[in-house]
């Protein structure tokens, strides 16, 4: 690997960190919104949209993957 | 005219997928998918649906409720109800954009003017699914629709209240209507997975599914939006009160509000004209090589004795065009000579591309047109000039 390609690669690390950092932070938030469901019907809508965050952080990642050299040709 | 008008856009095109490629690995280019989305759309669409499904009572006492029950009592039932409905807008975004882009880039010509019959009955087929969706919640806006649809087929000399009737069981609001309307909505879905099969039936390589990252993003936006947005029924209808305005969703019910400035009978004749123009569209350039001022090459042959049935051609014609049957005698070179298969091509697939000959390593396969040593010689030729 050149210079560049490690600066772009520890770039694209960066955000692939951040990203989990996020989904993780999605994942508690649909804990809790699933188990204070119960008296809060509503709370099921903001699981429901976490749950589309985390799937929308998982594509980015796979995609910082490969742009980052990790994954793939 | 149309000809420098379809080459412009074919440059905007490739523009784009160049735009979209440096910022996106190549396979990743969501243009190349369209298709693919197009049937990740259908599956959430089938599964929610089915959710959906269990639930749902087509009568004009519960359709309402049982719509709000699932919104309201069902566990994330409002988020199901939320992924069928945005992931129907998602299904058409996706399926116009593969129009578009087949369009522009010209995959119609030859034998692929089946894909593209088939792919306009799917694109008409998933309207008309979509607005009889609208009809099963039996909101106002459901009303209108009925309404506004039964004056328009109204409109049709002739056939027009034999259509009305067919469609909604008599005039008015009959009791059949929301029955109809949930056959109309699920028996045409079915319908769309056989309009598929002829879809693929003569591409080799269809890109049925998108890569992961588009899937998960498709999804992730569907529940995104599911969540932030939710789907919502408008009040429940009641001929007592009938309603006035139309809440538009501009991508199932443009038609309907071209009725503010079109009579119905125009809007027939109009839509009738855009469909039949989008199946003419293939044959409305010139079909023929010598048309197109392009050589005969004939039609692919297959050298027996060089032959090892190593299955390339096969799996790169782009056309179906390749069938492997079992070898009735060895091959005569050696590479031939333990051959199990033998490639024979169908002559009324074969558009003459050459894409095959490319394709064998063992030189057994020829344009007889086009012989391989013309075209070595042609580019020797310009080579030295």
């Amino acid at each position: 690997m050149t210079g560049v390609d490690n600066d772009r690669a520890a770039a694209y690390g960066m955000w692939i960190a951040l990203l989990s950092l996020v989904s993780l932070v999605c994942v508690i938030g649909i804990a809790w919104a699933e188990l204070t469901s119960p008296g809060h019907p509503g709370h099921r809508l903001l699981g429901g949209g976490l749950i589309g965050v985390v799937l929308l952080a998982y594509s980015f990642i796979l995609l910082f993957l490969r742009k980052g050299g990790f994954t793939g040709v | 005219m149309y000809r420098r008008l379809l080459a412009s856009l074919l440059r905007w095109t490739l523009r784009l997928d160049v735009g979209i490629n440096r910022v996106y690995p190549a396979d990743f280019n969501p243009l190349y998918y369209t298709g693919g989305l197009s049937n990740l759309f259908l599956t959430i669409l089938i599964l929610s649906g089915l959710f959906l499904f269990f639930y749902y009572v087509p009568s004009y006492n519960e359709a309402y409720t049982t719509v709000q029950y699932i919104s309201e009592r069902v566990p994330y039932g409002q988020i199901i109800r939320g992924i069928h409905r945005y992931s129907a807008d998602g299904f058409v975004i996706v399926i116009l954009l593969h129009f578009f882009r087949n369009w522009f880039t010209e995959r119609f010509r030859f034998s692929r003017d089946e894909p593209w019959i088939s792919g306009m009955m799917l694109l008409v087929f998933a309207g008309f699914i979509g607005v009889t969706g609208y009809v099963l919640v039996w909101d106002q806006r459901a009303e209108l629709l009925v309404v506004m649809t039964g004056n328009a087929l109204a409109a049709v000399p002739a056939v027009g209240g034999w259509l009305r009737n067919l469609l909604f069981g008599g005039p008015g609001l009959t009791n059949l209507l929301l029955p109809r309307m949930l056959f109309l909505h699920v028996g045409p879905a079915v319908l769309l997975y056989v309009l598929l099969w002829w879809h693929y039936v003569r591409l080799r390589h269809p890109k049925v599914w998108p890569p992961a990252v588009w899937t998960l993003f498709s999804l992730g936006v569907v529940l995104l939006l599911s969540g932030l947005i939710p789907a919502a029924s408008q009040p429940q209808a009641s001929p007592t009160t009938p309603p006035r305005a139309l809440a538009v969703d501009w991508l199932f019910l443009l038609p309907y509000v071209s009725l503010k400035y079109l009579t119905p009978l125009w809007l027939i004749v109009l839509a009738t004209v855009i469909i039949v123009y989008g199946l003419y569209i293939p044959y409305q350039l010139p079909e023929t090589r010598a048309e197109m001022g392009l050589r005969e090459s004939g039609i692919a042959q297959v050298i027996d004795a060089n032959c090892t049935g190593c299955e390339l051609c096969y799996y790169d014609c782009p056309y179906n065009a390749i069938v492997m049957a079992p070898s009735p005698h060895p091959g005569v070179t050696k590479a031939a000579q333990a051959r199990k298969l033998l490639a024979i091509v169908l002559e009324s697939r074969c558009v003459e591309c050459g894409i095959c000959i490319g394709a064998c390593p063992f030189e057994a396969l020829e344009l007889p047109h086009f012989l391989e040593q013309d075209v070595e010689a042609k580019v020797l030729a310009a080579c030295r000039s």
